[in-house]
């Protein structure tokens, strides 16, 4: 009885309070459909660039009438078959420069030789042995040639991203099946393509999940720990003393962010240490180029932690408006699922998460080595949310009552 | 600006929170080294009236000077104390650390701290107690370090809501004498207090009700003007008039 009466007190402080109240309701629905709307499983809008140099021809030996040449157009072909759903095809004419581009505006490339048509037919014919055909009213048995008939498909592949790089060998495999298929083969793809990998295979999942769970550490202890400092200071009312001493609302966020910074990067320095020496996690890039990404970010999240504290009357609200950056930071970052398989409308979304950039930023100097120059785009947006955080930190410091 | 003598001068403060009436058209003026004593029941606006001339509130109509300053101003914060109901203490830190950490927010130097504190922890009766973290002290004392950080930097006004409240008759006494002393010395203050009886030894007194100053004067005046005998009788006089007013 004494217990059912505690559970009625909680229930009634509960439910008196409408911001608690409509946070209880809210989360776990918001949970839930941004889980449902962000993981559809499906990959779209891949890059992917792809050189068709394929003259059509192949020149097949019969056994009727010496070597014959058949129009099979095998190229134009495959690029017919590529999967428009899941990849963003481009067309080049320069083989090295789509080789180049592999690794920052494409995910893989695909190079197809003049002679491609003329090696599929005939490793196909050696694969599958003599093959009768009919040509130009002829019926003709096609017979497997022993010369070399020049190189076959080579495809450049960015395996930064596992996950992302198993996607598009399945799909770009798949269209060279159809090739095959076309051509009745039992060859299989992997006999036909010259497969070069960027970081030949030697990012597991581990080391590729390991930036973005850093991150993830970062944004939840850096957020709650600030947000919640905040309320009790309030709460307690020596934020007020503060905010009544002659010390500026800039000189205050400024106290804080560099508390707070600190204390993050000092966290983020024991998860590196940690992760590299108890799991090898690898570090590819400049440590200095990571201890900026980190401090830009950590800016930014403690900014947020004190926006948070503003919009909390209390602690618990404090944690449930974390939980509302922190569920979003983890589904929609990029951190287990690339956001290649996010719906247009949720990608966008994931634009304003300082973890997505942070994510990406992370991952490109710990798994290519990847320095200042490729990571402008990253940095400059980190810089940009910490700047707007610390500065909306500054006017919601004069909100919580200062009078500057 | 109003003339620098005129330490507090508000004139039609009036601030809402949602459909109550906090402060409802309140003027009040105070003079270099008044002590000035706030009365009221729960509830009639001493703490919102003591934020909003502080500039931690901003009035829905009206206007404030503290020092000559409009408020809100960041000039006159370095010269203002404001003690808040609540301890507003750090608990994890011990009295001195508490005293160090906000005097250096006024740009006291660390032998000037150690000298102020000395002397308030003594005023305070924590003297003893200098080392010991202050989530371990019990309420009154807890209290009673409020006040020494209110007053460490030597404020010209000091707005100290309910500084008298958990602490004990002798130190409450010990507390007034100092007030006088603060105010013979040129310091202006606005003491609240629930304790009608306390207001006796301030040099004016005002009697706030439902966010109005019902009546201002010197204890004197107001028993006279009420025709009773003490101040807890007089402000149950005002209380009734009030009530029957509104």
């Amino acid at each position: 009885m004494t217990s059912l009466i505690l559970t009625r007190n909680i229930l009634q402080r509960i439910l008196g309070d409408v911001r608690t109240l409509a946070l209880i309701v809210v989360l776990p629905l918001f949970f839930i459909l941004l889980y449902g709307s962000s993981f559809s499983g499906s990959y779209s809008d891949l890059p992917v660039f792809v050189v068709n140099e394929d003259n059509g021809l192949a020149s097949v030996p019969t056994a009727e009438l010496g070597r014959i040449t058949l129009a099979v157009n095998l190229g134009a072909a495959f690029v017919e078959a590529l999967d428009r759903d899941v990849l963003n095809v481009s067309l080049l004419d320069d083989p090295e420069a789509a080789q180049a581009l592999v690794g920052g505006r494409a995910w893989a490339a695909v190079i197809l030789p003049k002679s491609f048509s003329n090696a599929v037919v005939n490793e196909a014919v050696r694969a599958g042995g003599e093959r009768r055909i009919d040509f130009e009213g002829d019926r003709l048995t096609l017979i497997p040639s022993e010369a070399a008939d020049g190189p076959t498909a080579t495809l450049i592949i960015d395996d930064s991203n596992p996950l992302l790089a198993q996607k598009l060998y399945q799909t770009l495999n798949a269209a060279f099946a159809r090739v095959l298929e076309s051509q009745q083969s039992s060859l299989t793809v992997g006999a036909l393509l010259d497969v070069r990998r960027l970081y030949d295979g030697r990012i597991r999942m581990l080391d590729f999940t390991a930036p973005g769970i850093i991150g993830f550490a970062m944004t939840l202890i850096t957020v709650m720990l600030t947000a919640l400092s905040i309320v009790r200071e309030r709460t307690g009312g020596t934020l007020t003393r503060i905010l009544i001493a002659p010390v500026s609302a800039w000189q205050i966020t400024l106290g804080y962010t560099l508390a707070f910074s600190a204390i993050a990067v000092f966290q983020t320095a024991e998860l590196f240490l940690a992760s590299t020496f108890l799991f090898g996690i690898q570090l590819a890039g400049n440590p200095g180029v990571v201890a900026l990404i980190i401090v830009l970010f950590a800016i930014g999240l403690q900014g947020i932690g004190t926006l948070i504290s503003t919009l909390s009357r209390n602690e618990a609200q404090a944690m449930q408006f974390v939980l509302f950056l922190v569920i979003p930071s983890i589904m929609l970052s990029g951190v287990f699922w690339p956001q290649e398989t996010m719906p247009t409308a949720i990608r966008s979304l994931s634009y304003v998460i300082p973890l997505t950039y942070a994510n990406s930023a992370l991952r490109k100097v710990m798994l290519t080595g990847s320095g200042f120059a490729e990571l402008a785009s990253e940095l400059s947006a980190l810089a940009a949310i910490a700047l707007v955080a610390v500065s909306l930190s500054v006017i919601s410091m004069r909100r919580q009552g200062h009078t500057a | 600006m109003t003339s620098a003598e005129q330490v507090v001068h508000a004139q039609g403060l009036r601030k809402r929170f949602g459909q109550h009436t906090a402060l409802d058209g309140l003027s009040l003026m105070i003079k270099q080294g008044q002590l000035f004593g706030l009365a009221g029941p729960n509830g009639a606006g001493k703490t919102t009236l003591i934020r909003t001339l502080c500039g931690l509130l901003r009035p829905d109509e009206g206007e404030a000077y503290l020092l000559g300053w409009r408020m809100p101003s960041a000039r006159v914060r370095s010269q203002l104390g404001y003690m808040p109901q609540e301890s507003a203490v750090y608990d994890d830190l011990s009295v001195l650390r508490n005293l160090e950490f906000f005097a250096s927010l006024y740009g006291l130097r660390r032998h000037q701290i150690r000298a102020r504190a000395e002397e308030l922890l003594d005023l305070v009766d924590l003297r003893d107690r200098t080392r010991q973290r202050v989530g371990t002290l019990s309420g009154g004392m807890r209290r009673r370090v409020s006040l020494a950080i209110s007053l460490l930097h030597r404020p010209r006004l000091a707005f100290l809501d309910e500084p008298t409240a958990g602490v004990d008759p002798k130190l409450r006494r010990t507390f007034w004498d100092y007030f006088n002393r603060l105010a013979d010395s040129d310091v202006t203050l606005l003491v609240t207090t629930h304790l009608v009886e306390e207001a006796l030894r301030c040099h004016l007194v005002g009697f706030l009700m439902a966010g109005r100053l019902l009546t201002q004067g010197t204890p004197d005046e107001i028993l006279a003007q009420t025709a009773t005998t003490n101040l807890d009788d007089a402000f149950i006089a005002l209380q009734e008039r009030g009530e029957a007013k509104s």
